[in-house]
């Protein structure tokens, strides 16, 4: 027995085994997480080595040529960047899309291993870094405090940072900008030196003072009690008392020589939300975390840690990355809920019948549930990729059940009772059903195999959709003829008989369009010379559009987040910084009513370790981040979007003079590597030739239209003071540079000299200069310092300070130096900027031994495009290929490859018209095309050949077909077109990413449809006709 | 005894079959896809890409009484559904076995 004989003998099983797959269904969809994007991981690695004392160009030449020399023979990596500043090496090691980060950083372990030994032996272990998407926060709350303020740090770490660690998930909770208690001992050089006391000294008799030892134990009687020394300092004005010295018979205490205050540190960056004063908690998630179940958490324990907290501390959520993918992931199943409505009514339409129109239905949901379990056991997430592609898959899926569905019921008009009409009329279509699913799935699987970023993107597509139409006609074949069996009433005609009477009209009309299609038709066949000149002069004059659509790499969207950086002239104190950043901020709040909070971060936090790769650079960096109001809200008020908001930025900006360097982005929430812009690096060894070069081409690129915030990487030469020591001086004394060198840094930086312990908490007690005695370069010149001969020596002796111009950073790549000059857009195309940045380019004068090269988001631009091209020739060649078999014909499966070409005419006109950019997500919604479109030509000519196979002669059977075959193309295609019109003119949160692809399949199907529909007949009868005389001339001669 | 051929639309094969139970006739053969087209009108039924449909036959020998029976029953068949294409024969046994 056949399978769809024994579905429709067997209805019990049947309708059983299709609940158990929905129940699974559901049950997958319950435990699928949300997310923006399917899981990509920037596969890069970072190995960090420090060489404290070292400059820039000393960490280049010693650590990071040789770490990149070694490291470069590390199989699968693309790319390899480093950073070479004071201290500090940094090299980012980039591999191919997909490739294993385990596995790479074995061979990087592997590499390190053996270069170790050749490092300098000051430096240290080169460290591993893995670099994720992950280490993005996902959350950033604030909190503001009165008289708190002070002990605020204390405060969130105990009681918000560590229940909030404890939530699953959850990677590190990072405090920003709070105060931290230290206890100063502020001392007097002119006092010490009075005394012949040494900061070090000083430092010394504290940590000898503050120390609780155990001093064993001893048996009184019959018990053995511990001895101990208590020593710690009780109170920090403790320290103040503390005898340092005898001198002349008189007792010094440290009061005499320093001040001694318990304080907080000075701050070297500053927060402040709304204008407050506050401080900044970064939530980071744990490496494949699901951000919007963490973010939920978060919020529901947020107001149970509140009310531990004193009243005048106030916690708020500053910026949550899930309310932006929950935002999106909701408006986008709104619109798979319309897609499905207008699919239904479409077919409602068509058919006439409301019982054959739920059997249609039902196949809807049956099909997409095994998209949820795919998901499941794949570890996939209901992200913008997952859904769109079911929105993509409802209008395929009704297809197979629509024509099994119309057979059936043809047999059902001519008499038949449903149960058998359901088994024959089933065995009559199944196989061409069968076939072009296959055509589908000749597109589809070769986009699972596609590499690098298009191919994390395409994958779930892919997947989801040759699933879920596999499925689907498998519950074409076999549940939908079940249900005919069973819903179906043998009724000849549809009676327009109650509610029917509504589709008397539509009939009527439909009858009406029938016939005008056979007249077109009639006239296209007879004049088809004309017919297919005129079709191929459209798809040329459509290629020439395609030099008026601007190309794109991923478009843009709305995330209602502004990222910006400003930063003064290099060496501008905290103070200057913050007078800068709160004018600012005044003038935006007054300009911007969007605008519904502000946080500010000035200055870079030293102690903030890993995220200061990220974050700020020093005390003259401002990041502003400002969180506009919800989208919805914004629309409703007749607001402006981010990319307007943040032009006014950009404006308000340039009008203030102090600023050297600034940029201001809008792309948030997808993770970095969304950011779209051009990036033109220039490669040279020598720093002026290139620094040059880069500054004229910075200009130039400020006047392409559409760039904006263009930057250089390379900073400012930086000014530093320089203790130069002259080492024969040195040496007389019997110092080396070294210890000299330490003595000035415990001078001016301080030594932490112990620890003082207060309720468990420790906090350091840094001796020091104060503050007035380090404010010079004569301050730094008068620091007195002894040998070991106790013979005071004053700096100006044996060095000398002065001021010098360093670079204070050294970025290379793929190990040769860089400088990037980088242009945000806005309001302009990937690629028109990048064409007109090359003709800049094109114009420099580049000394020999310079490079100038595109890069950044135009480089990966060309490279997914590419790939998507090579793939789009795989693909047509497959469909290619299943469809000659199809039809054990060349010729054939050509005609209907023509409709593919129109689709693209289609796709370059709608995008032309609405004004959307060529991008990556719109060229798959073109790839889509090949296999939605040739199934309407697939449609024709089988129908065609099937009417010249029952003896109609060649026009005959190319207009029956045609007219017979009007309904099912326009009902396919329609469904679609409809189908996608939701995703195309969404405008909720993050709709600019897939309404490209929308636009496209709509635009590629509605013209493809249209001249399918008259080209692809006369093109059968063109390349019929010859083979019709050349069979008649054979004849002939056999008579 | 009569012989009756009865040549049926594929999808009739149920009906034709309790037709042949409510008249109780017990013994017949049964061809369940054979192909062929009318003398005068219908589809032809092919079972190819161009004429899917396919035929159902049956050939069974009864008393001349049922015969008549299942004739006027068949033909009544046909009626309701005549573009199924339903077609019998009767013609005379000579000797039963």
């Amino acid at each position: 027995m056949k399978i769809y004989e024994t579905a429709v003998r067997k209805p019990v099983s049947t309708i059983l085994l299709f609940i158990g797959v929905i129940v699974l269904g559901v049950f997958s969809l319950n435990r699928l997480s949300i997310d923006l994007y399917p899981e990509m991981e920037i596969p890069m690695l970072s190995v960090i080595t420090s060489y404290p004392g070292a400059g820039a160009a000393d960490i280049e030449q010693n650590i990071t040529r040789r770490l990149e020399d070694n490291l470069n023979t590390v199989s699968n990596l693309k790319k390899i960047t480093s950073r070479s500043q004071d201290n500090m090496s940094v090299v980012i090691l980039q591999f191919e899309w997909g490739s294993s980060l385990d596995e790479a950083s074995n061979d990087v372990r592997d590499a390190l291993g053996r270069i170790e030994r050749y490092l300098p032996e000051g430096a240290d272990k080169p460290m591993i870094i893995k670099f994720s998407t992950s280490m993005m926060p996902v959350m950033y709350l604030y909190a503001t405090a009165e008289e708190s303020y002070n002990g605020l740090y204390k405060l969130l770490d105990e009681k918000i940072a560590n229940p909030l660690n404890r939530i699953e998930g959850v990677g590190a909770v990072i405090i920003s900008g709070s105060p931290v208690r230290e206890v100063q001992v502020n001392v007097d050089p002119k006092k010490i030196e009075a005394y012949s006391l040494t900061i070090e000294q000083i430092g010394q008799v504290i940590a000898q003072e503050n120390n609780n030892i155990p001093a064993g134990s001893m048996d009184i009687g019959s018990e053995r009690l511990a001895i101990r020394v208590e020593g710690e300092f009780s109170e920090s004005s403790d320290i103040g008392n503390v005898v340092i010295a005898n001198y002349g018979g008189r007792e010094i205490r440290i009061s005499d020589v320093a001040t001694v205050t318990d304080t907080v540190r000075k701050k070297t960056v500053e927060e402040t939300i709304n204008g407050e004063r506050g401080v900044r908690v970064i939530v980071q998630k744990q490496s494949g975390a699901n951000t919007v179940a963490i973010a939920e958490a978060i919020q529901k324990q947020l107001p149970e840690l509140m009310k531990t907290l004193p009243p005048d501390v106030h916690i708020g959520v500053l910026f949550d990355t899930s309310t932006y993918i929950t935002g999106s992931i909701n408006s986008l199943t709104e619109t798979v809920m319309y897609a499905f409505i207008f699919v239904v009514l479409v077919v409602l339409f068509f058919t006439g019948r409301w019982r054959a129109t739920i059997i249609i239905a039902l196949t809807i949901p049956v099909s997409l549930v095994t998209g949820f379990i795919y998901l499941m056991f794949f570890n996939g997430t209901i992200n913008i990729i997952s859904l769109s592609s079911l929105s993509i898959a409802i209008c395929l899926v009704v297809d197979d059940a629509i024509v099994v569905l119309e057979n059936i019921v043809k047999h059902i008009e001519r008499g038949a009772r449903p149960r058998d009409a359901a088994i024959y009329g089933t065995n009559e279509v199944w196989l061409a059903v069968v076939a072009t699913t296959f055509t589908l799935l000749a597109v589809f699987l070769p986009l699972t195999m596609v590499g690098g970023l298009p191919g994390i993107m395409f994958k779930q597509l892919a997947w989801i959709i040759s699933i879920v139409t596999t499925f689907s006609t498998v519950a074409a074949i076999t549940l939908t003829p079940m249900l005919t069996a069973r819903m179906l009433q043998f009724r000849p005609k549809q009676t327009y008989k109650g509610m029917g009477i509504i589709f008397k009209p539509i009939d009527k009309f439909l009858n009406g369009l029938d016939n005008l299609y056979a007249r077109l038709l009639t006239w296209a066949v007879r004049h088809r010379t004309v017919t297919i000149t005129g079709a191929i002069l459209i798809f040329v004059s459509s290629i020439m559009l395609l030099s008026v659509v601007p190309t794109d790499f991923l478009p843009n969207s709305d995330s209602g987040q502004i990222n910006a950086t400003v930063e003064l002239p290099v060496g501008a104190n905290l103070e200057q910084t913050k007078a800068v950043a709160y004018r600012l901020e005044k003038t935006l709040i007054e300009k911007c009513p969007e605008i519904k909070r502000i946080s500010i971060s000035c200055g870079a936090d030293d102690r903030a370790g890993f995220a200061a790769l990220f974050g700020n650079s020093g005390s003259n960096a401002i990041s502003y981040m400002i969180m506009l109001h919800d989208l919805q809200e914004r629309k409703k008020n007749h607001q402006r979007g981010v990319e307007e908001v943040a032009e006014v930025m950009r404006q308000e900006i340039a009008k203030l003079p102090e600023v050297v360097k600034s940029a201001v982005s809008t792309d948030g929430g997808g993770g970095g590597m969304m950011g779209g812009g051009v990036e033109v690096k220039v490669f040279g060894y020598d720093f002026d030739q290139t620094t040059a070069i880069a500054k004229e081409l910075a200009d130039r690129m400020r006047t392409i239209e559409g760039t904006r915030d263009v930057t250089i990487s390379r900073e400012e030469m930086k000014m530093e003071l320089q203790v130069d020591f002259d080492r024969d001086k040195l040496a007389k004394f019997g110092i080396n540079t070294a210890t000299a060198a330490t003595f000035v840094r415990n001078r001016i930086n301080g030594l932490t000299a112990s620890l003082y312990r207060e309720a468990g908490e420790e906090y350091d007690i840094v001796v020091r200069y104060d503050e007035p005695f380090r404010e010079s370069i004569e301050d730094i010149q008068n620091i007195v310092f002894y040998n070991n001969q106790g013979r005071a020596i004053r700096l100006s002796e044996v060095a000398n300070v002065v001021e010098h111009f360093n670079p204070p950073r050294i970025d290379r790549e793929d190990r040769q130096r860089v400088v990037t000059v980088s242009a945000a857009l806005s309001g302009a195309a990937l690629g028109t900027v990048a064409a007109a940045a090359q003709i800049e380019i094109d114009q420099l004068d580049i000394p020999p031994g310079v490079d100038v090269v595109m890069s950044g988001s135009v480089k990966d631009q060309q490279e997914a495009f590419t790939d998507l091209l090579t793939l789009l020739a795989l693909i047509v060649l497959l469909v290619y290929i299943v469809m000659a078999t199809q039809f054990e014909s060349f010729k054939l499966p050509f005609i209907i490859m023509l409709s593919v070409l129109f689709a693209f005419t289609g796709v370059f006109l709608a995008l032309w018209i609405t004004g959307t950019s060529l991008s990556m997500i719109a060229m798959i919604g073109a790839i889509m095309l090949v296999g939605i479109v040739v199934k309407n030509g697939i449609i024709i000519v089988d129908f065609t050949n099937l009417q010249r196979e029952r003896g109609l002669s060649l026009n005959q059977a190319v207009i029956t077909a045609g007219k017979s075959r009007l309904r099912p193309v326009l009902m396919t295609s329609v469904t679609t077109i409809l189908g996608m019109i939701p995703l195309a003119v969404s405008s909720g949160e993050g709709a600019e990413i897939w309404s490209p692809m929308a636009i496209s399949v709509i635009g590629g199907l509605t013209f493809s449809t249209l001249l399918t529909l008259l080209v692809v007949p006369a093109m059968y009868s063109a390349f019929n006709a010859g083979k019709i005389r050349v069979e008649r001339a054979a004849n002939r001669i056999d008579v | 005894m009569k012989a009756v051929f009865i040549v049926y639309g594929q999808s009739l094969t149920q009906p034709v079959g309790q037709l042949l139970d409510k008249l109780n006739i017990r013994g017949f053969t049964r061809w369940e896809e054979v192909h062929g087209r009318g003398s005068h009108q219908g589809e032809p039924h092919y079972g190819t890409h161009a004429w899917p449909s396919q035929n159902g036959s049956i050939l069974s020998m009864m008393d001349d009484q049922k015969a008549e029976d299942l004739i006027f029953g068949l033909k009544r068949l046909n009626q309701q559904a005549e573009q199924q294409g339903l077609r019998a024969f009767v013609w005379e046994a000579e000797s039963v076995v």
